[in-house]
């Protein structure tokens, strides 16, 4: 679905010295507009109201704020869903954003990584998403965390940069079953097809 | 919504009697006008199966980033458009402005056309025209009109050309031209009218090459295209080579579409000439960038005509009630520059499916289809690879697969028994054939004609598996073409090439003896006995593919294993699910047998020791010289094995470092680059 504005590459240091940064969980409709705002301002694509309140509504233990505790501003948000697709439970990234001044921190990874942890204490078998093949620091980030680059899709995005679709697969319960050797597991690369069409 | 007030007068209605009259029935405005009171803006009520997909289907009204039916132009229709004279007919009452922009409609077209190619829909590129829209309108302009129907006649062939061969993605937005008038009756006569209009111009042109030569003032008998002479043979230039870039467009086209390959030749012809118009037209550059006037110029990298000048009758808005419900796609189009260069690169990539031999050999079909991979082709080219390849679901619409196939399993005694082709030769395979022996084994007829059975079964078999391995390798290879691959899977996806590799050299050389068992049977026995050994040189680049994959896949473990680099991350999750990268060949038990644990128990033992004293890389240069004889004459296989020399050497080179420096020297820095093949790559030896 949507690029994820992430941090820069360096080796995922601390933050640099501005205060430790407090990560909130979605507490209700006065992080929405927080949330909404940072991505209009750092994402391509435009979503409507109804899709915030979609993830949000449905999955606010998904949702992670981070706060500039000098300020108490807001700058960064996850965003996220899961369920049940094609016979897997899959867990989805929908939007991550970090304020420009705000990356190289590991708030990105910060945030995602609980969004994660809760999709897996949850029973998600995998997590994916999308980002364009041009964010490089996206890229890297999700790389870090074990993510593959499962496939390109051309054209995703409205501005018409192509995407990869990314994946995590996580441990299967038995250690002793390796997941490919479980014939007739309908898990899929098939992707939550572009809404725009 | 019913009125919600009931007044006592009046009594309720009775129900419909489809409802059991013993319910009872209350008014529900009263609560749905309380719930409408309570929702806010950005509220809604949905169904449980309210889905993403709905959420996301919901637009913003009047926000330019989402509705994309918000009116930027001023104009509600193309009536409205026409009727503040944006798109005026003729085009100016200056004959010579008319011709200029005449120019300019036609060359903002072309850039128009090369984007929707390029993957935008028709409604934003080509029929943002609104001479298109409105053809009727140009009627009493020949020239412009002949233009407009061909090029619409050839949109509509290249749409259908693309929706048949269905190589496109679900993203590709090239065949939506809903609501668009992309035919009309007498678009078949649209040659005949350009030809027409074609002469008309040539002759004019010729007239004023005989007025240059015999210095006469005036074009007796023919209407001049404008009012200045000095220009007149200029502007025929510049129109002639438009329009027959035009026709011989149209050409290619339909030429490429007829049955059996049959046009191919004549496609290739106007493949040339569609080429040199399109040399010509670079050439009608510098005149009409001197004719327009200079105040309207755009740079080169943006004017999407040869004057540099933005054309009358277009609007880029007017189509955006035709597109689906989503926010806009932004549209940049391609300038007349880069569209000159997209459809050079194209028509040189229809030459290529022009040149195809209509070879029936399903080998040389195979090896066409990847070679002409090699060079990118866009959707349309390959669209039309894949109609002339498969029509009516045989080979070139000529030969039935099941042909191709025998042909390729070199099956001469049973090519001619039809019923053998139904009964065995598709529908059953390897178990069945051996039901078929157990029932009918008694019966002696029965079993000669089982024996051939059996024999074609096992080479239809190896076959099989032959080509299926093949197909794997090719799938593993588009993931470095696609970038898939991170640094730290190589060392998994090189294994997995090796033992995919070693499976199809071992399924060809099971075919090759197989076929040549077969032949020696008529021939003499003793004679050839050492021809057994020697395989042919497909197979020995392959055995090149093999070690290169092998000492990438053992360098990069053993560094992983001495340096601790190239390690997987292990956050959530460890190496054994990242094999899911395979996960497509591991459904089709691709290699048979093989899972992680295998590929675990190979890397782990792993050591730069160990690589050097047994040296894939070095392997390599035993086998090109010999590789390099027998492809002397073709000169693609011979840039491959130089390339592939280049990988191993620069390999050979970079182990033999860090052997020395020691893998753990924490100063060494290894990394990988694809700079000598696109799939194999070259390690970087860095201290720090």
């Amino acid at each position: 679905m949507s690029a994820a504005a992430a941090e820069a590459t360096e080796r995922g240091e601390p933050s640099g010295g501005g205060g430790e940064i407090a990560y909130v969980s979605y507490g209700g409709e006065h992080h929405l507009p927080l949330v909404m705002s940072l991505v209009d301002e750092e994402l391509s694509e435009p979503y409507s109201i109804f899709t915030y309140r979609y993830f949000v509504y449905l999955w606010p233990q998904l949702t992670f704020l981070a706060f500039d505790p000098k300020d108490g501003k807001c700058v960064g948000t996850v965003v996220c869903k899961m369920g049940e697709h094609r016979g897997a439970f899959r867990g989805y990234i929908a939007m991550l954003v970090v304020l420009k001044p705000y990356r190289g921190r590991g708030i990105a990874t910060e945030l995602v990584t609980r969004s994660i942890r809760v999709m897996m204490e949850s029973g998600c078998e995998e997590v994916t998403l999308e980002a364009e093949v041009t964010n490089k620091g996206a890229l890297a980030l999700y790389g870090r965390l074990g993510f593959i680059r499962a496939k390109r899709l051309y054209r995703y995005y409205l501005n018409g940069v192509d995407a990869f679709r990314l994946k995590l697969l996580f441990p299967r319960p038995d250690p002793g079953m390796h997941p490919m050797m479980m014939l007739g597991n309908e898990r899929d690369d098939q992707h939550m097809d572009s809404p725009y069409l | 919504m019913e009125a919600s007030s009931s007044s006592t007068s009046s009594p309720p209605p009775p129900p419909p009697p489809s409802i059991p009259a013993s319910s009872a029935w209350a008014d529900a405005s009263p609560l749905l006008d309380a719930a409408c009171r309570d929702l806010q803006d950005g509220e809604l009520i949905h169904g449980e199966n309210f889905s993403l997909f709905g959420a996301m289907s919901a637009l913003e009204i009047m926000d330019p980033k989402m509705d994309c039916g918000i009116e930027k132009s001023g104009y509600y229709s193309i009536d409205e458009a026409i009727e503040d004279g944006i798109a005026p007919v003729p085009l100016s009452l200056d004959r010579t402005l008319d011709i200029q922009r005449t120019l300019d409609v036609m060359d903002h077209l072309f850039s128009c056309e090369a984007t929707w190619h390029k993957g935008h829909t028709l409604a934003q590129t080509v029929f943002t025209c609104i001479y298109l829209m409105r053809m009727e309108r140009t009627s009493s302009h020949a020239i412009l009109n002949s233009f407009c129907r061909i090029l619409r006649a050839t949109c509509y062939a290249v749409v259908s050309v693309v929706s048949t061969a269905r190589t496109h993605e679900e993203e590709d937005l090239f065949t939506m031209s809903f609501g668009l008038p992309l035919r009309d009756e007498g678009d078949e006569k649209c040659l005949s009218i350009l030809n027409s209009v074609e002469e008309t111009i040539a002759r004019q042109l010729r007239a004023c090459k005989a007025q240059a030569l015999s210095r006469k003032k005036t074009l007796e008998g023919l209407e001049s295209l404008q009012d200045n002479p000095d220009l007149e043979e200029d502007y025929c230039r510049a129109l002639l080579c438009r329009l027959r870039f035009r026709k011989h467009f149209y050409h290619v086209v339909t030429c490429l579409r007829k049955p059996h390959g049959r046009g191919l030749e004549l496609a290739r012809k106007h493949v040339a000439s569609c080429l040199t118009e399109l040399s010509l037209m670079l050439n009608s550059r510098d005149f009409l960038r001197s004719q327009s006037n200079n105040t309207q110029q755009q740079g080169d990298e943006i004017c999407t005509t040869a004057s540099g000048v933005r054309p009358v009758g277009f609007d880029a808005s007017l189509n955006s009630r035709l597109l689906s419900p989503a926010p806009p796609r932004a549209v940049k189009l391609l300038s007349w520059s880069d569209a000159i260069r997209y459809f050079e690169k194209l028509l040189r990539d229809l030459d290529i499916v022009c040149s195809s031999p209509l070879d029936p050999v399903l080998e040389n079909v195979l090896h066409f289809v990847v070679q002409f991979q090699k060079s990118v082709p866009d959707l349309v080219p390959r669209a039309f690879l894949q109609t002339l390849l498969v029509q009516d679901g045989k080979l070139y619409g000529r030969d039935l697969s099941c042909d191709v196939i025998s042909r390729a399993l070199s099956l001469p005694d049973i090519i001619g028994d039809k019923e053998f082709q139904m009964n065995e030769f598709v529908v059953q395979l390897g178990q069945l054939e051996f039901a078929l022996k157990r029932e009918f084994g008694e019966t002696r007829n029965v079993l000669l004609h089982e024996n051939m059975c059996m024999r074609v079964s096992k080479q239809l078999l190896v076959w099989t598996q032959e080509h299926t391995y093949w197909v794997a390798y090719r799938f593993l290879i588009l993931g470095f073409e696609l970038d898939l691959y991170s640094p730290s899977e190589y060392c998994m996806v090189y294994w997995y090439m090796y033992v995919v590799l070693m499976k199809l050299i071992e399924q060809m050389q099971l075919r090759i003896l197989a076929t040549r068992r077969k032949g020696k049977k008529k021939k003499d026995h003793s004679k050839d006995s050492s021809r057994d050994t020697a395989f042919p040189s497909s197979c020995l680049l392959l055995q090149c593919y093999v070690l290169l994959s092998e000492g990438l896949s053992m360098m990069l473990a053993a560094l992983r294993n001495e340096s601790n680099s190239f390690q997987l991350p292990s956050i959530f999750n460890s190496e054994q699910e990242v094999d899911w990268h395979f996960d497509l060949l591991q459904k089709a038990r691709l290699p048979e047998h093989i899972t992680y644990y295998s590929f675990r128990e190979s890397a782990s033992h792993a050591s730069i020791a160990d690589l050097t004293k047994y040296n894939f890389f070095k392997e390599i240069h035993k086998i090109t010289p010999s590789l390099r004889g027998s492809f002397a004459s073709e000169p693609e296989k011979l840039a491959e094995i130089r390339q592939i020399e280049q990988v191993a050497e620069h390999n050979r080179i970079a182990l033999n470092i860090i052997s020395q420096v020691g893998a753990g020297d924490p100063s060494l820095r290894v990394s990988f680059e694809f700079t000598h093949h696109p799939h194999f790559a070259v390690a970087v030896v860095k201290r720090s």
